[in-house]
């Protein structure tokens, strides 16, 4: 915190204190997470000719 | 208020309340606590977000002026003039860039297990 008036060892004071980085916002957790594994968006392998044989 | 501080720095709360996942149910007690604290986060992070570009525009402009110059003199006033804005309407400005840091933190570490949780489980199905 800066007090005092207007000298310009102030103003210096004042940018360091008030430009120090600040990291982007962390987004929301999405995935309403369910639990079937099918809910994935990668596919998975398909099983070669076993379930369509008839 | 003030004995709590000097154990924050050793270890945050949060590494103690939040382990490894290993349900769930536990992952959607995780998300909702993530999600509870999430809105104050934001707001107050766009808070200080705004303010920190607004001060690295003008110190931007410092650097470009020449010191002595009725330019620079006009940015050095502006730079007190928001300093005081801030201090008018944000009085807590401080502390809520504090807080904020510390939500950021800890809805990080959060995050973090639950997308380890996550990693493993969609891992533990291939």
């Amino acid at each position: 915190p800066v007090e005092g008036s207007g000298d310009a060892n102030c103003v210096d004071e004042i940018l360091k204190e008030m430009t120090q980085s600040w990291p982007p916002p962390l987004t929301a957790i999405h995935t309403p997470c369910k639990t079937e594994p099918s809910k994935f968006p990668f596919p998975t392998k398909v099983k070669r000719g076993s379930s369509s044989k008839s | 208020q003030a004995t709590e501080f000097s154990s924050k720095i050793e270890m945050p709360d949060y590494v103690a309340k939040y382990t490894a996942l290993v349900s769930t149910d536990q992952r959607q007690s995780y998300k909702d606590d993530f999600n509870a604290e999430y809105d104050e986060y934001r707001l107050l992070h766009a808070r200080v977000e705004n303010i920190t570009r607004r001060f690295t525009q003008l110190d931007t402009q410092c650097r470009k002026l020449v010191p002595g110059t009725k330019e620079y003199q006009k940015v050095q006033e502006e730079v007190l003039k928001e300093y005081k804005k801030v201090k008018q309407h944000s009085p807590n400005y401080h502390e809520e860039k504090l807080r904020c840091e510390y939500l950021h933190n800890k809805l990080a570490h959060i995050k973090r297990l639950i997308a380890d949780f996550d990693q493993r489980r969609a891992q533990a199905w291939c």
